[in-house]
């Protein structure tokens, strides 16, 4: 008797449990980066994404499927397309939430905050990843894959407190916008979460800006006394810049504080701070103590 | 103009100027030394007494003496250097052509040369960072190749070269953007670079731009004895044993040669070119070669002046300021302050376009022009890319939700434009009077830009058509305020909407050279979409276009009187005043209502009348009906265009309507000429 209680009871658990999973979202349309790389990093392939070839060249990692059509550009999104696919979750951010009413008729729509002046990007995009997980059912996963991050993470702090003795260095990331201007990454930059996630103090702090950037011109840097600069590949002039002499007297540059960090997306959702911890670890691993 | 122009260079004047340029050359050059440790004084950390001694020391590896040497010091030689080419070649320019209105900005030589190392950089990114000032110098020739020809010799020393040079500007614009959003990510750094930044790190671009400069010298040696004489007319100096062709080929190409390089070197920085000349005969100086050297002085010191303003700026925004933005913020209200006293309301000549023909439409013409018409929409609403090819058939209720406020957006702006346009052609009796050229929709643009960047909000919010309104009707005011003084001269008309755009430009390479991502979404919209006008809001432009038209119609009486001649208008016992007034009220309305609702979109309003005329539209009410049609057309075209080339993105209808009619119009006007 109580063992048929308990089959019947497994049994209506399972019918519940796929009842449940008929509700789930299985076409997604996904038209921001953030919930792209989130979407993916669940096991998701998305039906359509916003700007997929911009994606695989610019964010690269996670890898986004062959298999998945782009829908149009991520500031105006293809409606007729979006029609077309019938979607049944259509994930925004809220730079598209005036397109909000046109948008529902095709599909439920679902907004993510992202990037502002007046908030934690990394926590909120942390967030984002866990209530996009806790929608497709998949939250146990979602926090396994995060806490694979912050063990991976406190691996790398670890890699760098052996290399710099228990002393890591202050560190300022750059983006070389011409020979003569950078784009400074300062407070509410991901680069800046990577950094503060391995514990590494900025050099050059900046205010918090929406986007975490502010333009320098170059000579600027040269007030970084102590500390590392690490700059985000591509920068097709190095060559014009690396050989001035008023480069070369940076003081970061003579104490050989400098290196380059391999290409890597920095406006990405919450795992782009672990591929920057990573390719932030690489570049300072190359730095003498 | 060209009263005053003609006794300048009389020997008797520039004695009788000596005594005062005996001073104002010292005076000036003393201001340009002080300004100059002024702004090395902002560049750099050192003291003077140290920056002395980094001067004359022997070499050191001091960061901050470096900095001072490597950085603060070539950027003010560059400062000089660019500022002196600017200002030289504007002088050129100015003297060749006998005509104040004209530089290296408002001929389309800089545009062209941008255009050119865009194209440049984007087809062959090695060759463009070696040698990009021979795709710049080809650009530059390019579009003044083509701006020359349309004003025509003629031409030249009038307001129709001012007015081909900004249809120019107008179109490698649209190319321009059209270019960087093909290319998005890619194309990002064009933007800093693009907005006029002088920020140095050493000495590589002085010395590559100091040789190239030399051209500058020769010109300055030879130049002043063929503008002199030229001063007194080309058959005088014909007279005088000059072979003129040769010479005055010469010196173009070198002005263009000077803006290019300059153009090359640090980006875009407008203005300097047309207000140094200008302030140079305003302070006195008479003869050829006064005005050339002068000027040369001048031109250093206003850039100089004007980056160091752009330095301290950056310094209280956190945010750099582009040089090239702060001298058109400067430059744009300057030269209309400039200008003010020296336009007479007789320079009334514009450019001839093709438009009298003698035939009329029949009925069988309106006939074929309907049927066309309705072809044309039924295909471009049924005709479209869908997620497995094309497909041509009626859309899905869905699709169609989507689908029908876009076109009727675009119908209902093209139609809107296209009457404006017509009005504002007979009233000022202007041909290339529309709504972009005077500035009007660069008045609503600027007003929705500075609303957005006020309030933080979007640049589409609920007020956005009152904000526009403001901005078209400030315009319309400085119009009228201005005009009346003029008679409405056309020259005084395309000034305010050439400072305006300047502005407008300013503002937006300021916004781009941020390189955020809410860049393009200003891009985007300056672009001129109708992504994202709601049903609602399609209803409503519609509605109002069609109000506003049709009140147009009650005016063709008087439309047809004023485009005879005040005269004739007043005669018939006309209010001109009055009718003036109100018409441009009209115009203000409609343009404030498309802009607010679609952005800007140019050269719409200036070619529908035109066709509407070539294909036999003689009389008021006709071309006002038949421009109407035919923008709408037009637009619905564009948007098609926009929705399919390069699917699943689309380009904003704006910049394919204005490159299909800029392209049009250009080819048009050089058929007429060629004739």
């Amino acid at each position: 008797m109580r063992l048929i209680f308990t089959l019947l009871l497994t049994a209506w658990a399972l019918l519940i449990n796929a009842a449940h999973a008929d509700t789930l979202p299985k076409r997604i349309v996904s038209l921001t980066w953030e919930s792209t790389e989130d979407l993916l990093e669940l096991g998701i392939t998305p039906l359509a994404v916003a700007d997929a070839d911009d994606y695989k060249t610019w964010v690269v990692r996670p890898t986004l499927p062959d298999s998945v059509r782009s829908a149009g550009s991520r500031v105006e999104p293809n409606l007729e397309l979006l029609a077309e696919l019938k979607p049944d979750l259509i994930l925004i951010n809220p730079s598209l939430e005036g397109l909000r009413s046109k948008l529902e008729r095709i599909a439920s729509v679902q907004s993510f905050d992202n990037f502002r002046q007046d908030y934690n990007n990394y926590e909120t995009a942390r967030r984002n990843y866990l209530q996009l997980a806790e929608q497709f059912d998949r939250k146990a996963q979602a926090e396994q894959r995060l806490a694979a991050m912050d063990k991976r993470i406190l691996e790398l702090r670890q890699q760098l407190d052996l290399h710099f003795r228990g002393h890591p260095p202050k560190v300022t990331v750059i983006r070389f916008a011409s020979p003569a201007v950078a784009y400074v990454y300062g407070d509410n930059s991901m680069p800046q979460y990577a950094m503060e996630l391995l514990q590494l103090p900025p050099a050059y702090p900046l205010p918090a800006t929406a986007w975490g950037i502010t333009q320098k011109p170059i000579s600027e840097l040269g007030q970084i006394n102590e500390g590392v600069v690490l700059h985000i590949e591509p920068f097709a002039q190095g060559e014009k810049l690396f050989s001035t002499r008023l480069w070369q007297v940076m003081p970061f540059v003579q104490n050989r504080h400098f290196a380059a960090v391999r290409s890597t997306w920095t406006y990405g959702g919450v795992f782009s701070v672990q591929y920057l911890a990573e390719a932030l670890t690489e570049a300072l691993l190359t730095i003498e103590p | 103009m060209h009263n005053s122009r003609t006794q300048a260079g009389l020997p008797s004047m520039s004695t009788l100027a000596i005594p005062r340029r005996s001073l104002r050359y010292p005076i000036t050059f003393l201001l340009l030394v002080l300004l100059a440790m002024g702004h090395v004084q902002l560049g750099s950390t050192l003291s003077l007494s140290q920056q002395w001694a980094a001067l004359v020391g022997p070499a050191s590896d001091d960061f901050s003496i470096l900095q001072f040497q490597d950085a603060a010091l070539p950027r003010v030689v560059m400062a000089l250097l660019v500022g002196a080419g600017l200002g030289l070649s504007g002088s050129i320019l100015q003297q060749l052509t006998q005509n104040r209105l004209v530089s290296p900005m408002t001929i389309g030589s800089a545009s062209g040369a941008w255009l050119g190392l865009v194209c440049a950089t984007l087809l062959a990114p090695t060759f463009a960072a070696h040698h990009g000032e021979w795709a710049a110098l080809l650009g530059a020739m390019g579009a003044v190749g083509l701006v020359l020809l349309i004003a025509g010799r003629a031409g030249i020393a009038g307001l129709p070269i001012v007015l081909a040079g900004m249809a120019m500007n107008l179109l490698l614009g649209a190319l321009a953007s059209g270019l960087v959003m093909l290319n998005d990510q890619y194309a990002r750094n064009l933007f800093l670079w693009g907005a006029g930044d002088l920020a140095q790190m050493d000495w590589h671009w002085v010395t590559w731009l100091l040789p190239k400069l030399a051209i500058g010298l020769a010109v300055l040696a030879f130049a002043s004895r063929p503008l002199t004489l030229l001063r007194l007319g080309s058959e005088g100096a014909q007279a005088r044993g000059m072979s003129l062709w040769p010479v005055m080929l010469g010196l173009f190409v070198a002005s263009l040669w000077l803006t290019s390089i300059s153009i090359t070197a640090v980006g875009l920085i407008g203005f300097i070119g047309l207000l140094t000349p200008n302030l140079a005969r305003l302070l006195g100086a008479r003869s050829a070669f006064d005005e050339l050297l002068y000027s040369t002085l001048l031109g250093a010191l206003l850039l100089l002046g004007t980056d160091a303003l752009a330095v301290l700026a950056s310094r209280w925004t956190i945010n750099l300021v582009p040089s090239g933005a702060a001298a058109a913020l400067i430059g744009a209200p300057a030269l209309l302050w400039l200008s003010r006293r020296q336009l007479s309301g007789e320079d009334q000549r514009g450019l001839v376009l093709p438009g009298h023909a003698d035939r009329r439409i029949t009925r069988w013409g309106w006939a074929l022009i309907i049927s066309c018409v309705v072809c044309i929409t039924w295909l471009t609403l049924c005709l479209a890319p869908g997620a497995s090819g094309w497909k041509l058939e009626w859309p899905s209720a869905l699709i169609w939700s989507f689908r029908w406020p876009r076109t009727l957006t675009a119908a209902s702006a093209g139609i809107g434009l296209a009457i404006a346009g017509v009005i504002l052609q007979r009233l000022l009796r202007n041909p290339l009077a529309s709504p972009d050229i005077l500035g009007l929709s660069a008045g609503a643009t600027l007003a929705l830009l500075i609303g957005a960047f006020l309030t933080g909000g979007a640049i589409q919010s609920a007020s956005a058509p009152l904000a526009a309104f403001m901005g078209s009707m400030l315009v319309l005011v400085i119009l009228l305020l201005f005009g009346r003084r003029h008679q409405y001269a056309p020259g005084m008309l395309a000034l305010v909407g050439i400072s305006l755009m300047a502005l407008l430009d300013a503002a937006l390479q300021f916004a781009l050279a941020k390189g955020t991502a809410d860049s393009f979404a200003i891009m985007g919209w300056l672009a001129g979409s109708t992504y994202r006008v709601s049903a609602q809001q399609a209803v409503w432009l519609c509605l109002g276009v069609l109000i506003l038209g049709s009140i147009s119609l009650f005016f063709h009486r008087g439309l047809t009187l004023a485009s005879i001649g005040d005269g004739i208008a007043l005669g018939r016992g006309l209010p001109l005043t009055r009718l003036r007034i109100v018409l441009l009220l009209l115009v203000s309305l409609l343009c404030a209502l498309v802009t607010s609702v679609m952005g800007p979109v140019a050269f719409l309003g200036l070619l529908a009348p035109h066709i509407a005329a070539i294909l036999g539209a003689r009389k008021v009410l006709p071309q006002l009906l038949l421009a109407a049609t035919l923008g709408s057309v037009l637009m619905l075209t564009a948007d098609w265009i926009g929705r399919v080339i390069i699917y699943p993105l689309q380009m904003p209808v704006g910049v394919v309507a204005s490159i299909l009619c800029g392209t049009y119009f250009i080819i048009l006007l050089v058929r007429q000429r060629c004739a």
